[in-house]
């Protein structure tokens, strides 16, 4: 039996560990530094080797999904409470595992050429590493503290790689909100997993599932509070509707960063968690719909906003926040195959996007605004098809991968609303289409803004500003020519952006059944819930066809005629889009302004919260201090009226023993007399 | 023997006021003067008081230990005046006074 | 009697206080004679309470008066003269009339030891000290520079040491009543529990034999009177504190070879204030 041929996967978070090791020690001098790319690069790449030699042991003989427990050292064990550094593989963590060494493999290709020069070089791949060992870990864990470690391991690697260029304040403002608008969401995680302790005496998932597996249906209400404390955590990590304030700052981080970590990865994570804890998640009747709720909400929110930004990585990164809603909203209608391949495919494309994003941006030293650049594809040709590709899978264009995904999220959503009668989901299943449009008309909004029109750009303001920067001068052909011309990126970083463009054109046809049968053979296989999602019979049915052909033609015109209107207003009629902009100024400026989200936060949790601390400083300063000051104060006093009595002269000293003496035989008199 | 019994606890008092007195004049004389050899002396005094003191009570309790005591405070008294009294003189070599105060650098 | 004990010390402080050297008129002579007085009334007040028995007799209690006030008076001498060679010499008569009181008690080896050892040979040390460190020529000659015009040093010791008189006397004509085990009546029965030969008793009731019948004890104990003085206090001094005695061996060892080796020390005179560096000054020589 070679069952343990499978514990070669316990290396995979172990070779990035040892990278950032290394990086880290390359960071020591400025001739090791050109090492760090290389071997970060090679760990991962490997991890990415060895993820795929451990694929095919997670399958039995007969191709259904199994796990495996990996038990590589102990780690915590209290009393009856056991945490191990082990790891669960089945086909779930297989996917996430090659999402996430694959694409981190291409983002640090693309890095080494994108960073050069950087004075964080090697740095910047030392907590790459560090990255991919913690996400590794989180996605291979096989009990919820260990996860916990690499769900907090990932966030101080986005925080570190947030603030990254640490002397512009605004990156340090990003990484603290970051980690700070995070913690809120880890807190009720980390509630959440005491409760699971609390309630069923482990936090190993193959036990957990066990005991899941014989619940009754009506679980009691602890049992039903904790997907909600899960769920908070999903929401903070993956930036759902109220803690995603962090995600569009977390863009001030080097572009790779923000398509690795904030795009295709990280932010996945909540994602992942529900899907793995899906069980969980179904012992509640309450915890799905929310989720469903929640991450509609957070696409429309988020793909209005988008609609109106001008920053080209802001536009993603809302984006993104809007694809997330997406995955929400297949987990909340227990289509976890739908979410899980939405977030692969998105892993491509969003990937890509970015990147792209990022040649631009260097090219044209750091320029992001939409309004200062135009007819790019002149310049940069293979950047503008590769880009183009991206956005035809972002906007959900037939056949590419984002179509299928996105169309099985909302079909499943429509089918549960259809064949449950239940209003709820139809409607989220139309605004979802609503978000399909918006999401096609933004990124192409994007896309013919820079790319189509007229030949015109204005160059960022030198190395040093922008969102994204060189902060030091060393020597750099490439920075070099930021000076003089707008040029295509060399092809050492154009090349991983081929291998995610065809992930992102032909992911979604090619992964369509495979992804289902990794769900279906993993721990996220819906149980209770189902919907007869995949495999199961179709009771519903649209204008006569089968659901998902009929979802299939709706989000095929939508995808068209969003970019046919983007297509209208920002490449043929520019000026009727000024026009329109101006008829709708008020709407305009809520959504260039982010609905006021960041102005209300600050108003409404941020300032009450500082006054909370002002009240506290000032209690602390005037009754704490002053306690212990006076404290200090007394003694002082005391020893500054009895300084002058230590004079030095043996009298004094003699004086005051004889005194004591005296007083002592006193006090004896008193008692014997 | 009647002489060496029986002495009455008042006259006993009596001795014990000259040793108390005695022992309090070199109490005094110890805080109040500033000569390095003077104040030893009066130690010495204070020792002599107690003396009284021990030497009448052996009388009246008819118990020589207290005698056996004055034996051991002469004996203290002899090693203190010999080490003291060397101090003294290495204290006077260094600073040409006996003067106390001159040596009262801890002052605070 | 309180009250005329506690008057009796703070007119005495009083005394003492005036005839504390200063700069400057110095009113020794009323301090002395109001000491005296103070001293004379206090013993008038209480003669009139002496009992009928003394337990001594009465033309040594006579004597006692006379020693005592000896020795009071060259007490005050000892802590109010300027020079420290008189203070020495007073000093002698401290110790003649402390000895002259033991005699009245019976202490004749006590008191010719005091004589002795204190008037032989610690005084003369002190002496020999005193013309080693021999003050500058305005010190010597008995003037009072050092002196303050109305010292405040002295007033506190004063009431410290008086303060401690007063107690003292207190606690001297007022015995504990609450242990009587304490008092003279019970002494034979402490005498013979502390002052039996143990080890004799112990070896007795083994043998069977009666105590006197121990080989190489004398008789002493079971006639205690019969002994001088000396006698007893040797007996008293090698069977009942051999360990003390020990250790007072010891002590005189040490404070020898302690004499020996700071009187070795050689030091640098530094006339104008010590520094930080005295310890370096202090390193032994090396010879």
């Amino acid at each position: 039996m070679d069952d343990r041929a499978i514990d070669i996967a316990r290396l995979i978070p172990w070779l990035p560990a040892l990278s950032a090791v290394v990086c880290g020690v390359c960071c020591t001098s400025r001739k090791l530094r050109v090492l760090a790319a290389p071997v970060c690069i090679a760990a991962i790449a490997a991890a990415f080797v060895l993820t795929l030699k451990a694929y095919p042991h997670v399958f039995d003989d007969h191709g259904h999904g199994v796990f495996h427990v990996s038990w590589l050292f102990t780690w915590i064990r209290v009393g009856g409470f056991t945490a191990d550094m082990s790891y669960y593989l089945d086909p779930l963590t297989m996917v996430m595992l090659i999402v996430v060494t694959g694409v981190g493999t291409l983002v640090a290709i693309y890095a080494a050429g994108y960073m050069a020069g950087d004075r964080g070089y090697a740095r910047f791949f030392a907590a790459v590493s560090l990255f991919i060992f913690a996400m590794t870990t989180l996605v291979m864990a096989d009990n919820l503290v260990l996860l916990y470690l690499g769900w907090e391991g990932v966030g101080l690697c986005s925080y570190l790689l947030i603030g990254f260029y640490y002397d512009k304040p605004s990156a340090v403002a990003a990484a603290k909100k970051a980690f700070i608008v995070n913690r809120i969401g880890d807190l009720g995680f980390a509630l959440g997993i005491f409760l699971t302790y609390h309630q069923f005496a482990t936090v190993q998932f193959s036990e957990l599932f066990q005991i899941l597996a014989t619940q009754p249906s009506e679980a009691s209400t602890p049992v039903q509070i904790i997907p909600f404390l899960l769920m908070l955590g999903a929401f903070g990590k993956s930036a759902q509707l109220p803690l995603y304030v962090w995600l569009p700052d977390a863009m001030e981080g080097p572009t790779p960063v923000s398509a690795l970590i904030h795009a295709a990865t990280m932010v996945t994570a909540g994602v992942y968690m529900i899907a793995r804890l899906f069980p969980l998640f179904e012992l509640s009747p309450y915890a799905l719909p929310t989720v469903a709720i929640v991450g509609t909400a957070t696409a429309l929110f988020a793909a209005t906003i988008a609609m109106c930004q001008y920053d080209i990585k802001r536009i993603y990164a809302y984006s993104t926040i809007s694809q997330l809603g997406y995955m929400f909203l297949g987990l909340g209608v227990a289509s976890t195959t739908a979410a899980v391949f939405h977030l692969l495919t998105h892993a491509f494309f969003k990937a890509l996007l970015f990147l792209t994003a990022g040649s631009v941006m260097h090219s044209l030293a750091g320029q992001l605004d939409l309004r200062h650049m135009s007819g790019m594809r002149r310049k940069m040709p293979v950047t503008c098809w590769l880009m183009f590709f991206g956005c035809l899978a972002l906007a959900g264009f037939p056949f590419t991968a984002g179509f299928y995904s996105k169309d099985m999220i909302l079909a499943d959503t429509l089918q549960k609303g259809l064949t449950g009668h239940s209003t709820l989901y139809t409607v989220l299943a139309v605004a979802g289409l609503f978000v399909a449009f918006l999401t096609a008309f933004y990124t192409f909004r994007l896309w013919f803004r820079v790319f189509m029109g007229p030949t015109k750009y204005e160059m960022g303001q030198e190395h040093g500003h922008g969102a994204d920067h060189h902060p030091d001068g060393v020597s750099s052909d490439i920075k070099v020519e930021h000076h003089h011309e707008p040029h295509e990126v060399n092809w050492l970083m154009n090349a991983p952006l081929l291998v995610l463009a065809a992930g992102a054109l032909l992911a979604g046809y090619l992964a369509h059944h495979w992804i289902g049968d990794m769900i279906q053979g993993s721990s996220a296989r819906p149980l209770r819930q189902a919907i007869g999602a995949h495999g199961a019979a179709h009771h519903a049915t649209l204008f006569g066809m089968d659901l998902h052909l009929a979802m299939m033609y709706i989000s095929s015109v939508i995808a068209v005629v969003g970019i046919a209107t983007a297509a209208y207003f920002h490449w043929l009629n520019r000026g009727a889009a000024d026009r329109v902009a101006a008829k709708w100024a008020g709407l305009v400026r809520v959504l260039a302004n982010k609905y006021y989200v960041d102005e209300l936060n600050d108003s409404v949790i941020v300032r009450p919260l500082r006054f909370i601390g002002y009240l506290c400083f000032v209690f602390d300063r005037l009754i704490i201090d002053g306690l212990v000051m006076t404290v200090g104060f007394v003694p002082r006093m005391f020893g500054l009226a009895l300084r002058p009595a230590q004079r030095g002269a043996l009298q004094g000293y003699g004086i005051g023993m004889a005194t004591g003496t005296a007083v002592v035989v006193l006090l004896v008199l008193m008692v014997y007399f | 023997m009647p002489e060496t019994i029986g002495l009455h606890s008042f006259i006993l008092s009596h001795f014990l006021l000259t040793g108390a007195v005695v022992f309090a004049l070199g109490l005094v004389g110890f805080l109040s003067r500033r000569n390095l050899i003077v104040m030893f002396l009066c130690t010495e005094m204070m020792f002599q008081g107690v003396a009284i003191s021990l030497v009448a009570f052996s009388r009246y309790h008819a118990n020589d230990t207290g005698q056996t005591f004055v034996i051991f405070v002469l004996t203290i008294a002899a090693a203190e005046a010999a080490l003291a009294l060397g101090l003294v003189v290495l204290l006077f070599r260094r600073k040409r006074t006996l003067d106390a105060l001159a040596w009262s650098q801890l002052h605070g | 009697m309180h009250y005329a004990l506690y008057m009796a010390s703070a007119i005495g402080a009083v005394a003492v206080y005036m005839m504390m050297p200063r700069r400057g008129y110095t009113p020794s002579r009323i301090g002395g004679l109001l000491g005296a007085m103070t001293l004379g009334g206090l013993w008038l007040y209480l003669a009139k309470a002496l009992p009928a028995t003394l337990g001594i007799a009465d033309e040594a209690f006579v004597y006692y008066y006379i020693f005592s006030g000896i020795a009071i008076a060259s007490s005050v001498r000892v802590i109010t003269h300027t020079k420290p060679v008189y203070a020495a010499l007073w000093f002698v008569m401290v110790v003649l009339a402390s000895a002259g009181m033991f005699l009245l008690l019976g202490a004749e080896f006590m008191a010719m030891a005091m004589v002795i050892i204190y008037g032989g040979a610690i005084l003369v040390t002190y002496l020999f000290v005193i013309m080693l460190a021999s003050q500058d020529a305005g010190e010597a000659s008995g003037e009072k520079g050092d002196y303050e015009r109305l010292p405040y040093e002295p007033v506190a010791a004063v009431a410290v040491g008086f303060l401690l008189l007063a107690t003292l006397l207190v606690a001297s004509f007022n015995p504990a009543p609450a242990n009587p085990a304490a008092r003279g009546e019970s002494d034979e029965r402490i005498i013979a529990t502390v002052l039996t030969d143990r080890p004799a008793k112990r070896l007795a009731e083994h043998t069977g034999a009666g105590v006197e019948g121990a080989p190489g004890l004398p008789t002493a104990l079971a006639d205690r009177a019969s002994l001088y003085n000396t006698e007893r206090i040797g007996l008293d001094l090698f069977r009942g504190h051999p360990l003390g005695l020990e250790l007072a061996g010891v002590i005189l060892l040490v404070s020898l070879a302690g004499a020996v080796v700071i009187a070795r020390l050689r030091v640098d005179p530094q006339p104008d204030g010590g520094d930080g560096d005295a310890a370096g000054r202090l390193a032994a020589d090396a010879v």
